[in-house]
């Protein structure tokens, strides 16, 4: 049931993790790990639990029980905030962007660039600085924007998606967890998320793919976790599923 | 800071190209509202004065001006408030309560032969702290008590405004030093020194909005609070130190009101609010948050000042200015739906 592929030791793990939201049992004992320049398909029905393990691993919500560990070193988060600074990017399902705010505002945002001396110490951003920086780092992990100092809102749907992944590629140093990032994306926008994933697989990141659309699981992950009502029902290397024992693992139709 | 990590060769330009459509250029012309702001301020102050022309001097301007300066202070924080997606009703009540404050501590200290500029150093840090820490009573009821802010900030109003009536019988507090409403005598043109005061606090707050951290933390959360929290900004903390900021505005406005009087009078904060957040609105802000600039704060004070000042010079009834405000906020609300119509198709 264990992923035998990589001998190496893994970069991020959870242990027997429980969620409850009041009576609502969330996730029930699940266990999973990724390695280093592995990318990792979590899929399930609506329902399963897949956003809230995200969000456990994210450092947004704590687990009722179990642990978590990086680099094999047990870690506790607090906030996002933790796990941020930890090197572990996230994009959530529902969070988005600031669309008020600029395309280098929201790379940036959080973790701003101040002016240097009394100005800097006082907040003042080096906006300058920070609009050619988003740009080239969005071009980077392969997503061009014309202008950084643009509004988000004047984007399309799949631009902002697009700027999105590119930010949290971006800024990952360890992990990279993505919620359903090809949702509401047109089949062209979708194929450069993908395109996005496997760069940042190159780099060396762990990254948690969650979609729906499972030829877009079965064609660039390594390795897929099936979610079913809180627990892990499947963990194998990619290469054991097709689309239709995916497909009944997912649904249930299928046990092993 | 790390965005430089070993480069990926593979480089797939995304579409986040793309059009420049006509609309964004409609949205150009119509999406400058300081613009529309400032000439709409400019063609009152022609129209005032063409129907009587001693509207037009440096005793009316001085007038205005200090008509403007408590607004303008109070409509300062109300505009990170609203940026941030919340609103605070309490600032009207804040400024009376914390006058009557600080006129009692004026009052003992003028009582126990104290200095002047001692005993108005005094009133100034007593009602900076009082505005202070009803803004931290905000907070704390919006963060901890889970209130939305409209809630919790009338709570406060009903609360400073109520014991602001209860501590002085309804009566103004005098007594404090008798060079204190000298100092709101204009001597620079219109400009008097706590007008002066005033206007450096304005460009110190726009600065902070608009060039720091502190504002775009406050842009961040009035536009997608779940974003910014993913981002690893401290919400509740940001949240804190925006009403705490409006709370000492009010008090500064209470302050200014007390060297205008001459007293510390409980009423006379009452309703301000909504002067506040009527010049927030009129100067582009939307209520929804996300939105809105200093210079538009800063102009829809002045229209609103100078609307009340006008019609008394031309001799029409003070009362019309509810209804002109009430035109000016609806005319202020209506561009912005159209701007939104015409700029995000999206
Ligand atoms: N904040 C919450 N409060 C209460 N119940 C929740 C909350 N978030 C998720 N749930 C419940 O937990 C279960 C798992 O949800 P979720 O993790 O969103 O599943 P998925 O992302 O796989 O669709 C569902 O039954 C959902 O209703
Ligand atoms: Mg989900």
């Amino acid at each position: 049931m264990s992923s035998a592929t990589h001998d190496s030791a893994p970069l991020y793990e959870v242990r027997n993790v429980s969620k409850h939201y009041g009576a609502v049992v969330a996730l029930d004992d699940v266990s999973m790990k990724i390695h280093a320049g592995e990318v990792v398909g979590l899929v399930g029905d609506n329902g399963a639990g897949k956003s809230t393990l995200v969000k456990v691993l994210s450092g947004a919500h704590q687990p009722s029980h179990g642990q978590i560990l990086l680099d094999g070193i047990e870690r506790h988060w607090k906030s996002p905030h933790d796990a941020l600074e930890a090197g572990i990017e996230t994009l959530y399902q529902e969070s988005g962007l600031a669309p008020h705010l600029s395309v280098s505002a929201n790379v940036f945002l959080g973790r701003e660039e101040v002016r240097s001396g009394v100005l800097g110490k006082l907040g003042f951003l080096a906006q300058k600085s920070m609009d050619v920086r988003a740009h080239a780092d969005l071009e980077r992990v392969g997503i061009a924007v014309p202008s950084s100092s643009r509004s988000v809102s004047q984007l399309s749907g799949g631009q902002r998606q697009a700027v999105a992944i590119g930010r949290a590629v971006a800024w990952a140093k360890k992990v990279i967890i993505l919620d359903e990032p090809t949702n509401h994306l047109g089949a062209r926008q979708a194929g450069e998320v993908l395109e996005v994933i496997k760069a940042a697989k190159e780099q060396g990141l762990g990254v948690i793919f969650i979609s729906h659309t499972l030829p877009h699981v079965l064609s660039v992950t390594d390795r897929i976790v099936v979610l079913r009502l809180g627990r892990i029902v499947r963990d194998a290397p990619t290469s054991e599923f097709n689309a239709d024992t995916l497909l009944g693992t997912i649904t249930g139709l299928i046990t092993t | 800071m790390s965005l430089s990590e070993p480069a990926v060769e593979k480089t797939i330009p995304t579409a986040v190209a793309e059009k420049t459509t006509s609309k964004s250029r409609a949205r150009g012309l119509l999406g400058n509202q300081q613009f529309i702001l400032l000439l709409v301020w400019f063609a009152m102050i022609a129209l005032f004065t063409y129907l009587n022309h001693i509207f037009f001097s440096v005793e009316v301007a001085g007038n205005i001006l200090s008509d403007w300066s408590p607004v303008v202070l109070l409509a300062t924080g109300e505009t990170f408030v609203v940026i941030s997606g919340g609103i605070d009703l309490s600032v009207g009540a804040v400024l009376g309560f914390s006058g009557v404050i600080g006129a009692y501590v004026m009052q003992w200290m003028t009582t126990n032969k104290f200095e002047a500029p001692i005993t108005l150093a005094a009133g100034l840090v007593t009602c900076a702290l009082v505005g202070l820490g009803v803004g931290l009573i905000n907070a704390l009821l919006i963060n901890k008590a889970r209130l939305v802010p409209f809630i919790a900030t009338l709570a406060t109003l009903g609360a400073a405004g109520g014991m602001s009536i209860v501590l002085t019988g309804g009566g103004p507090i005098a007594g404090g030093p008798p060079t204190a409403i000298s100092l709101s005598v204009p001597w620079l043109g219109p400009f008097s020194t706590p007008t002066l005061v005033t206007i450096g606090v304005v460009i110190l707050c726009g600065l902070f909005l608009h060039l720091a951290r502190f504002g775009r933390y406050t842009y961040a959360i009035g536009s997608n609070a779940f974003a910014a929290r993913a981002a690893g900004i401290n919400v509740q903390r940001q949240i804190t130190k925006i009403y705490a900021l409006s709370g000492l505005l009010a008090g500064l406005a209470g302050m200014y009101l007390y060297l205008r009087l001459g007293s510390g009078s409980p009423t006379s904060g009452q309703g301000a609010e909504l002067d506040a957040i009527a010049a927030v609105v009129i100067g582009g802000a939307a209520l929804s948050g996300g939105e809105g600039r200093m210079t538009g704060t800063v102009l829809g004070a002045f229209i609103l000042t100078t609307v009340t000042s006008g019609l008394i010079i031309i001799g029409v009834a003070p009362n019309w200015k509810q209804v002109v405000v009430a035109v000016l906020i609806a005319g202020a609300v209506s561009i912005q739906q159209l701007r939104r119509s015409s700029g995000r198709a999206a």
